[in-house]
């Protein structure tokens, strides 16, 4: 009896494990069209109205936390006022909420149709989903295709440049952020600056690094750095010219001194946005929408 | 652990929420500059009353529902978790849960490794960009809150699934309990 159970728990092991790893071979090579695609894509439209509904439901509760972390050391009160503290926080919590977003839009707003950005019409969403681990630098948005948005798409908030759209469900889309580890974004140091690559540092949020710059020019701290938007024939950057991403912090010679490596401090916080931008394409050719290599852009 | 149509539907329910409250609330705090995960917990309480096949099952399911969610590589979290949810379900086969810091030690210990096996799996899959020492110091991150994050899910997943435990049961006889049934 005993071997029996020990065969089966071995048996349903061995057969979940095959499973993950017919599942992981299959899903890197189908294409985004294919079944397991499209599979996933029909779980996370059933489950995008429940993780919103979290999202909005358990927004206090998170702001209560971050509000009890900033408060730490305040919290050497006496006694007679602590009832009266529990009250306020949690006030306060609702505020902080409210204002926070309240200026996270205005931001927003003026990026809108009028900022500059040709050709794009602006369409705010909420993240309602995160990836839990620093390997993949996701967020996942409450707006999807049926808003208009399609595969590409670059996604700004006030701050600036916060990464693309890869991937999109009717009701919900996949941001790959600037701190992902297979984002690469074409850059350029501000004014008259050279231009570079912008990559991430995996398991750093708070650094971004532009390669390829000639190891004579001359890169100073603090100087700015926005998108490229190159554009070479029918060929074009996924983003287009002139999206803050963020400020040279220093400048260091690679490994093989050829290069410099310069690192780039995000005006974006990632892990505090809630409220983004999506650029659509809206009435540009979709002719001009040509990936980069390795959907860098 | 008796498994009915019911207590299949509770546990279900219990790894959706699960990965609701992990995508749409853990991941989104950010304390003392990492990221809790919450479903190593999960996997590992479930694990720990129902024993490794449960444990996997689990944890497999957890990681697909999860990879869906945020429209990541299949498998990947699949393949962690369930080692996760084995190894949990496992001890719980060989060992007596004695002490109630069992399940936080043991849910410390099963984050350390899911994070350190996930690393790995990047790592073999290709990471296109430097990687940061911090990526240490948030596994280290998640292993700390992990203990933290058990000592209230063990004895709440363990009262949701009460009616399933055999300990919570009346017995006839006084016959010994198989490893795999006793919770």
């Amino acid at each position: 009896m005993y071997r029996k159970q020990v065969r089966r728990r071995r048996a349903v092991l061995v057969l979940l494990v095959v499973i993950s790893l017919i599942l992981l071979s299959a899903h890197f090579s189908e294409r985004s069209s294919g079944p397991l695609h499209g599979l996933q894509r029909g779980v996370a439209t059933v489950l995008g109205p429940f993780e919103e509904g979290a999202d909005r439901a358990l927004k206090p509760a998170r702001d209560m936390i971050g509000w009890f972390g900033d408060t730490f050391e305040a919290r050497g009160e006496n006694e007679d006022l602590r009832a009266e503290i529990e009250d306020l926080r949690r006030r306060v919590a609702k505020a902080e909420s409210a204002v926070g977003e309240n200026k996270e839009l205005r931001a927003l707003v003026k990026l809108g149709p009028s900022g500059g950005i040709e050709g794009r019409r602006p369409v705010t969403s909420r993240i309602i989903g995160r990836s839990p681990t620093v390997w993949y630098s996701t967020v996942t948005i409450d707006r999807g295709s049926s808003s208009g948005i399609d595969d590409d798409d670059p996604v700004i908030t006030g701050g600036g440049l916060v990464g693309r759209v890869t991937e999109t469900t009717a009701g919900t889309s996949r941001v790959t952020l600037i701190t992902d580890h297979r984002s690469a974004v074409s850059a350029k140091v501000l004014p008259e600056g050279p231009s570079g690559v912008i990559k991430p540092e995996v398991g750093d949020p708070g650094e971004l690094l532009l390669d390829f710059i000639e190891e004579d020019t001359q890169i100073e701290e603090g100087q700015m750095v926005v998108t490229a938007g190159w554009r070479s024939g029918r060929l074009a950057s996924l983003f287009p010219y002139g999206i803050e991403i963020g400020k040279v912090t220093e400048a260091t010679l690679d490994e093989q001194q050829t290069y410099q490596r310069v690192h780039v401090r995000p005006f974006v916080d990632i892990r505090e946005m809630e409220l983004v931008q999506v650029l659509t394409q809206g009435g540009a050719a979709s002719g001009e929408r040509q990936a980069t290599a390795g959907g860098s852009g | 652990m008796i498994l009915t149509r019911g207590i299949v539907a509770r546990i279900g329910l219990l790894l959706l929420a699960g990965v609701i409250l992990q995508t749409g609330f853990f991941s989104a705090i950010s304390l003392f500059g990492g990221t809790p995960n919450f479903l190593p917990v999960l996997v590992v309480c479930l694990g720990l009353l129902g024993g490794a096949v449960l444990g996997a099952v689990c944890g497999f399911s957890a990681g697909l529902l999860l990879d869906s969610a945020l429209l990541q590589t299949l498998g990947v979290s699949s393949l962690v978790l369930l080692a996760v949810g084995y190894l949990a379900g496992r001890y719980r086969e060989a060992f007596e849960v004695s002490s109630p810091l069992v399940p936080p030690a043991l849910a410390a210990g099963l984050t350390l490794f899911g994070s350190s096996v996930y690393a790995s799996i990047q790592l073999m899959l290709g990471v296109d960009a430097p990687i940061s020492l911090l990526v240490i110091r948030e596994i280290l991150f998640q292993t700390v809150i992990s203990f933290v994050l058990a000592i209230p899910t063990y004895p709440a997943v363990r009262w949701i699934l009460r009616p399933a435990l055999v300990e919570g049961t009346p017995r006839r006889g006084t016959g010994a309990r198989s490893p795999i049934t006793a919770a």
